[in-house]
């Protein structure tokens, strides 16, 4: 009974059936296979209530007093063979739809989000989810496919043989079966209201669970500091208090998850004296015959087991609801929009009137507008969190502004060919991503069909060049988790040769702070001076001889641009720049002192 | 339990060749003080209620005896529903009360194990787990811990009865008649017979299988790490392509892995639950050879058909208990790490000078430091110097132990750091380190951490000493601001500032530092400079710094290269040497001083 055992965190409670849909729904074309392999499994547990409807047969014609001839044993071990080989055949036939289709089902939606992902703007999956879509596309599956190849056809089976009783039994005495009916019809409130409570006891325990295990992480993260700092008594106290809790709400919230569970089998199980109850009335008043007494004895336990058995698949499904609710948060999101009816004349950038929130409760930019001249250089400096990144985040559409407009060579960057706009523009991100592969691969990508030549090239030019020959395979060395470990300064290098290879027109930077030795930033910034030679620049700027040298600079503060120009006019102004300007200047010159 | 069901855990991929599958319980069963008492009546319990759960059984078996045999009659029907209605109720009772036992005793286990991890952890050397990411912390001590639950709370109580019910049934079955009995079981052991050449033949394809899972978990980290730059360089067709073959690659094996198992699997799923397909034919021959009569026909009806649901509920149970242990070995290897040796012992010291002596060490298999030796004066500062990799912070790390030299050694004060006790150590010792750590809670917490007992002034006075009053005193709540989720959240900046303030609340002799301000905002790095200056007054101060400016004023400059000391001495004496500090001299004033782009240099000046 693992309903309790829910380990994902549902942001909302819903019922069963609204699960079952949903997850038929993600079947998407393969519904057709799905629903033969559930067909097939309710026809396999058709064959086995025919065997149940020959025991029937036998044991009422024998209580009534049949002679037992071999004729008769043949028949009734020709109709068990029918039967055997009816589940054989049909069980086949469910197992392999059921299976084969649920790898199919977890393929094709993978591949269904994958694209979907493509579609979407790239800071969607890039932020605070991207753990959540790792998940979709591995585990997640796992449990749908789970679903599809068995938790899905145990629905039908476990429904097949009660409802072929109950028919038997309404047509041969409904009182009887309408006494085996009350249970389960008394016990479905129960089911259908714990699957709703236990939903939602489940999200509340998750919370609770939630704070005391980052209480508990907390310990073991800090660890190091606690005991840095002696702090070792006081760090175990305040751990054994979060596993405590952990303890105690665990507990009490499995009491309440248990009981409703118990009761709802208890309540079915009830069936049993009542439905013993009824036929003894009915047997002594003379209502009905021993044989239908009889067939009703016998199939009783045929009737509630299978129902019993839903409630583990129940389970399963409320396991797999988390899981859909993250697939389906990828599937329901809004795509980029794309299209291609502006072309760009010339590389100057204009941002008017731009604003943008990540989350609508707290504008990031707020009425942004300036110009960058074609081949100019623009810097931004501003306060940790004025929104500098997000400038740069706009212009190749990592996210669309929410109002204003943006433009290159006066088109709309919404409207611009995706493809195009890719060539349009360079960003050097400040971390390095390279692919599995090898450094040529690396590199070649800034632009399809490179020649040799032309990759060696782009790598002289940042700087690159001589480190990558002096690898035992060159340019063929595999980088990431297998190949050569390469420095965070040689892989920035490299991020550059590609940059320098794609020879886009208009370049983005942010100039990077990250601890790198002194000659890998002398040899990095050379190459990115090579990079920017004569392209529209726009960088988030750090360090003082950047800024210095821009055409323009706009300081940025909570969003908006409070102030803009040249370095000099800015520094007269004895505004935020000038102050933030001496900041730097102040921590250039500082020295550790005694 | 009679109860009619297939089996949920028995899919191919489950299969591995010959894992620990009891790890876990070996595990938990190791850390359990005090709930055996509670496992045992748990499992009493759940046995009782099986057994309960066979009464209705028994009472429609002597119905149908009646019926058959004449002298059914009401009261006989109604005393049975009552003794049915009895067990029923009670049986039911018996069970919840078993699992809520076996759930109070699972998370007692879980809380006593988390607790042995968490004394553990605290004698581990300190760099093991600071290099480990977040997630590893959470797997550790939450995920991994809470799987046991399954095992202890569903996994006890249903193993114990499916066992108990097991045994009842064949002994009851047997008792009747041994050979209806046999007729009976005949499809069950077939049926396991052929799940376990299902299993073997997919579980050849096994290793295939894992491989392309890891492959095709890479492919999709790597689709969604890589996207920006995918976007940027226009190749989204080509790396949607990549992952797209690699997708359709795993659905491939799945689909061969399934093609093996369906065939025999399928015939394991349709036997187990067709023994009454045997049962009636053999049962009439039986009868017609005078063998057994009809009651006892009805008696094998009635029990026998569900004779492998026990089984199966086995079978399942083996396989969950198989895949956690399988899944989860995180906890097994931190506990088996060896603790860091603490002598307890309270050295006096003469002075605070630091001293390495020829130390060696790396981690796991590649060395990093090749013998290094050099002195930090007390009262002085001392700076490690050199490019990536070179070993520097590795040697500062050493300092406060948060990893042991593997030869050679380093002292502080005359005395071997591995001589005194590790509180001690911590005393004497402060680090500022590139990451910094703060606890949920307010502001005014996370800086008396670095003395319990300080009064409002200390804090404040150290806080200011930090270049941190200024801006906490703009904070909502001020000193009582939670950091945290829920909280506020802090700048790369502010952070270190109240790291700093927390060390110099601690006020200890050593002090050391590394890249203390790397990952500053620039614009919070000037007063992060300064609280530093202020922490290192009289002190013995070891610095690991890339930005050498800030070194400059240093007693003796160490210059590191590949592990080894390559260059000691004051900031003129080296650059005079001409040799390598020189040249990263050379090279970080250079990438100070040129300009991203030389033109508007010169349009400007």
């Amino acid at each position: 009974m693992s309903v309790i055992d829910t380990p994902e965190t549902l942001p909302e409670s819903r019922s069963d059936i609204e699960s079952l849909r949903r997850a038929w729904n993600l079947a998407g074309p393969l519904k057709g296979q799905v629903a033969r392999g559930v067909g097939f499994r309710f026809l396999q547990s058709m064959m086995l209530g025919l065997s149940y409807g020959v025991v029937v047969w036998v044991v009422v014609q024998l209580a009534e007093g049949r002679e037992l001839t071999g004729s008769w044993i043949a028949q009734a071990t020709g109709l068990m063979a029918l039967s055997l080989a009816g589940q054989l055949a049909f069980g086949y036939l469910a197992v392999r739809n059921s299976w084969l289709s649920s790898y199919e089902v977890a393929g094709h939606l993978r591949l269904r989000i994958l694209e979907k992902l493509r579609r979407l703007p790239l800071g969607v999956h890039q932020g605070r989810h991207r753990g959540d879509t790792v998940t979709v596309l591995t585990s997640d599956m796992q449990m749908l496919e789970s679903f599809f190849s068995d938790g899905l056809p145990r629905i039908a089976q476990a429904i097949g043989l009660p409802v072929s009783i109950f028919v038997v039994l309404l047509v041969r005495d409904w009182v009887v079966a309408l006494a085996m009916a009350v249970s389960v019809v008394l016990a479905l409130p129960v089911f259908m209201g714990s699957s709703r409570r236990l939903s939602k006891l489940g999200i509340k325990r998750q919370d609770i669970q939630a704070e005391a295990g980052a209480r508990m992480i907390e310990f073991v993260q800090g660890l190091a500091v606690i005991r840095a700092f002696n702090r070792l008594g006081q760090g175990q106290e305040s751990f054994r208090r979060a596993i405590d809790d952990f303890r105690d709400i665990s507990i009490r919230m499995v009491v309440q998850l248990t009981m409703p569970i118990a009761l709802f089998g208890m309540i079915v199980m009830l069936g049993v004296p009542l439905v013993i109850w009824t036929i003894g009335l009915r047997v002594e008043s003379g209502l009905m015959d021993m044989g239908t007494a009889i067939t009703a004895l016998i199939l009783l336990f045929s009737m509630y087991g299978p129902l019993l058995a839903l409630l583990s698949v129940m389970e399963s499904v409320r396991m797999a609801d988390a899981s859909l609710i993250r697939m389906d948060r990828i599937l329901v999101a809004p795509d980029q929009p794309q299209a291609a009816d502006q072309i760009p004349q010339g590389y100057d950038l204009r941002f008017d009137g731009v604003g943008f929130a990540y989350d609508p409760q707290r504008p990031v930019l707020r009425d942004i507008s300036f110009t960058v001249p074609e081949r100019t250089m623009t810097a931004i400096v501003g306060p940790s969190g004025s929104g500098k990144s997000t400038i740069l985040n706009l212009i190749p559409r990592f996210w669309d502004v929410d109002t204003g407009s943006l433009t290159i060579g006066g088109a709309e960057v919404r409207r611009i060919d995706e493809a195009r706009l890719a060539e349009l523009v360079t960003v050097v991100f400040q971390d390095v991503y390279l692919f599995a592969g090898t450094i040529r691969d690396n590199v070649a990508m800034g632009k399809s069909g490179a020649s040799a030549a032309e990759i060696e090239e782009a790598a002289r030019a940042a700087q690159a060049h001589d480190f990558i020959v002096r690898l035992p395979n060159g340019y063929d060395t595999q980088v990431g988790e297998s190949g050569a470990a390469l420095s965070g300064g040689e892989r920035q290098r490299i991020a550059i040769a590609r940059a320098i290879l794609k020879d886009a027109p208009i370049v983005l930077m942010d100039e990077a702070t990250a601890a790198i030795d002194p000659t890998n930033e002398r040899l990095i910034q050379a190459a990115l001076a090579r990079l920017v030679e004569g392209r529209t620049l726009i960088v988030v700027a750090h360090k003082l001889s950047t800024i210095q040298a821009a055409d323009q600079i706009l300081v940025l503060d909570e969003g908006r641009i409070v102030e803009s120009g040249v370095h000099g006019e800015l520094l007269s102004k004895a505004g935020l720049y000038a102050r933030l300007w001496n900041h730097r200047v102040r921590a250039m010159n500082w020295q550790l002192s005694r | 339990m009679v109860v009619t069901e297939l089996p949920g855990g028995a899919s191919p991929q489950n299969t591995v060749e010959s894992p620990d599958y009891f790890s876990n319980l070996k595990l938990l069963l190791r850390h359990g003080e005090g709930t055996g008492a509670i496992l045992a009546t748990s499992a009493f319990l759940a046995t009782i209620a099986v057994v309960l759960e066979l009464v209705p059984v028994w009472v429609v078996w002597r119905l149908v005896t009646a019926l058959i045999e004449g002298g059914a009659n009401h009261a006989l029907f109604a005393s049975h529903a009552i003794m049915a209605l009895a067990a029923v109720v009670v049986g039911h009772l018996l069970m919840a009360v078993a699992m809520g036992l076996s759930h109070v005793a699972a998370f007692r286990l879980i809380h006593a194990l988390r607790l042995t991890l968490a004394r553990h952890l605290a004698r581990l050397p300190m760099g093991w787990f600071a290099d480990r990411r977040s997630g590893g912390a959470k797997k550790l001590i939450v995920d991994e811990p809470e799987r046991m639950e399954v095992l202890v709370a569903h996994g006890l109580p249903e193993g114990v009865s499916s066992v108990a019910t097991w045994f009842a049934v064949t002994f009851w079955l047997f008792a009747v008649d041994w050979r209806m009995a046999l007729a009976s079981i005949l499809l069950t052991p077939n049926a396991f017979v052929l799940i376990f050449i299902a299993m073997g033949r997919s579980g050849r394809m096994v290793a295939r299988y894992q491989k392309l899972s890891e492959r095709l978990n890479g492919a999709i980290v790597e689709y969604l790490a890589g996207m920006p730059v995918v976007k940027i360089f226009n190749r989204t067709g080509e790396a949607l392509s990549d992952t797209v073959l690699t997708v359709k690659d795993y659905a491939a094996v799945e689909t061969e892995m399934g093609r093996q198992f369906v065939p025999l699997g399928a015939l394991f799923y349709t036997l187990v639950v067709a023994n009454i397909t045997i049962i009636l034919p053999a049962g009439m021959g039986m009868m017609a050879l005078g063998w057994i009569d009809l009651p006892t026909l009805a008696f094998f009806i009635i029990l026998g058909t569900n004779y492998s649901q026990p089984l199966l509920k086995l079978f399942n149970l083996f396989h969950m208990i198989a895949h956690i242990s399988m899944a989860s070995t995180l906890i097994d290897t931190v506990l088996e790490t060896p603790e860091q040796s603490d002598t307890k012992k309270r050295m006096t010291l003469q002075h605070h000078e630091v001293a390495f002596e020829d130390v060696r060490f790396g981690y796991s298999n590649h060395d990093v430091l090749h013998g290094v030796s050099f002195t930090a004066r007390d009262g002085a500062m001392t700076a490690l110097v050199g490019p990536s990799g070179s070993g520097k912070s590795t040697a500062a790390s050493l300092i406060p132990r948060l990893y042991d030299v593997r030869s050679g050694r380093i002292t502080l004060g005359g005395v071997d750091v591995r001589e005194m006790s590790l509180e001690q150590l911590m005393e004497e010792i402060a680090f500022v380190f590139q990451d910094t750590f703060l606890f949920a809670g307010t502001i005014a917490d996370n800086i008396r951490f670095g003395k319990a007992d300080a009064s409002e002034a200390q804090l404040h006075a150290a806080a200011r000493a930090a270049r941190a009053h200024d801006f906490i005193m703009c904070l909502p709540e001020g000193y009582d601001t939670k950091l945290g989720e829920s909280g506020a959240s802090l700048s790369g900046g502010e952070r270190q500032r109240i790291a700093i303030a927390r060390a110099i609340l601690k006020d200890a002799p050593v002090i050391v530092l590394d890249e203390a301000t790397a990952f500053a905002d620039p614009d919070s790095e000037a007063a992060i400079q300064e609280a530093l200056s202020e922490l290192s007054r009289d002190r013995t101060l070891i610095v690991v710094a890339h930005r050498l400016h800030t070194i400059l004023s240093a007693d003796r400059i160490v210059v590191l290269d590949d592990g080894s000391v390559a260059e000691e001495g004051r900031h003129e004496e080296l650059v005079a040497r001409g040799e390598r500090y020189a040249r990263l001299w050379t090279d970080y004033t250079a990438t100070q001083t040129i300009p991203l782009r030389r033109v508007k240099l010169e349009t400007a000046q």
